[in-house]
């Protein structure tokens, strides 16, 4: 969890990661609750085997959440200015998602220090799932 | 499946709590009102992606871009995504969408043929009429099923 983060002090090259192993339909299926995003090939076998797929694959938008906790987690939710991510290799019920960040810029736009983040999430065999970035600041400017 | 909708895009302390530990996030501002007052914030913050939620749980009101409601879901992929924000968005605030530019373009695809991307720009604006965060949303629409690796 975040404790107070000075801002002043971030470098590029500081890194976080974490992992979610052996991903499965339930996380799917919550999320799916929690979205409202029901399309069927992410939670029904038989609409994906009609869609020519072996079985569900997880909502990009899932994984997306999950890898957004490296910057949530480092800097507080409120504190994420922007946070966008591409979708590669689709992720499977099995699957383990490792999530990694990286600071590749520290600089201040009008008077507010921000730091812009490279994000991936990875499965086990090393594909990549999704390329993402954030760019993090302090929510009330220079406000104590 | 019903579909009631009430008006605008509520965004709800306990929804905030149930998409946060849908994507395994632990983050107290999420969670506890108190942990997040005591970061000044006036409600828990909902996480980067939240309005995913929101969107689809959008009143009669919202419109989504007709190019993106046109896609074949069997055959449409979600390239990219990109929310941008003014603010944190809270427990509290009633959200209205509207739709902002859209783009339309192809690409030959290596496994799947033609492609048809859509990018899609939608604005959410609270109950005070200011704009919170932009949200733009890239689909692929395939010329058929995209052969992917089994698990």
């Amino acid at each position: 969890m975040t404790g107070a983060i000075d801002w002043k002090a971030l470098e590029v090259g500081e890194e976080r990661r974490f992992e979610v192993p052996d991903v499965n339909r339930t996380h799917f299926v919550r999320y799916a609750g929690a979205s409202g995003d029901f399309n069927p090939i992410h939670h029904d076998q038989t609409f994906a085997e009609k869609a020519g797929l072996p079985t569900v694959f997880g909502v990009g938008m899932w994984t997306a959440g999950v890898l957004s906790r490296i910057a949530s987690e480092w800097f507080g939710p409120e504190n994420v200015k922007r946070y966008s991510v591409r979708f590669a290799t689709r992720l499977w019920p099995g699957d383990t998602i490792h999530c990694h960040g990286r600071i590749e810029r520290v600089y201040e736009e009008k008077g507010v220090p921000h730091a812009d983040l490279a994000l991936t999430a990875t499965n086990q065999k090393g594909e990549t799932l999704i390329q993402g970035a954030a760019s993090v600041r302090p929510w009330r400017g220079n406000q104590p | 499946m019903a579909h009631i909708h009430p008006p605008g895009l509520p965004v709800e302390r306990g929804k905030i709590h149930e998409f946060a530990n849908a994507i395994l996030d632990e983050h107290p501002h999420y969670h506890d009102a108190e942990a997040a007052a005591a970061a000044g914030l006036p409600g828990v913050v909902a996480p980067p992606t939240f309005v995913m939620a929101a969107a689809l749980h959008s009143d009669p009101d919202t419109k989504i871009a007709p190019e993106l409601a046109a896609l074949d879901t069997r055959y449409a992929l979600h390239g990219a995504q990109e929310f941008t924000f003014e603010r944190p968005l809270v427990a509290g605030d009633v959200l209205r969408a509207e739709p902002g530019e859209v783009k339309t373009y192809e690409k030959e695809g290596k496994r799947g043929g033609t492609m048809k991307f859509v990018e899609a720009e939608t604005l959410y604006r609270d109950q005070h009429g200011d704009v919170v965060l932009r949200s733009r949303t890239t689909a692929i629409q395939t010329a058929g099923v995209v052969k992917d690796r089994a698990p």
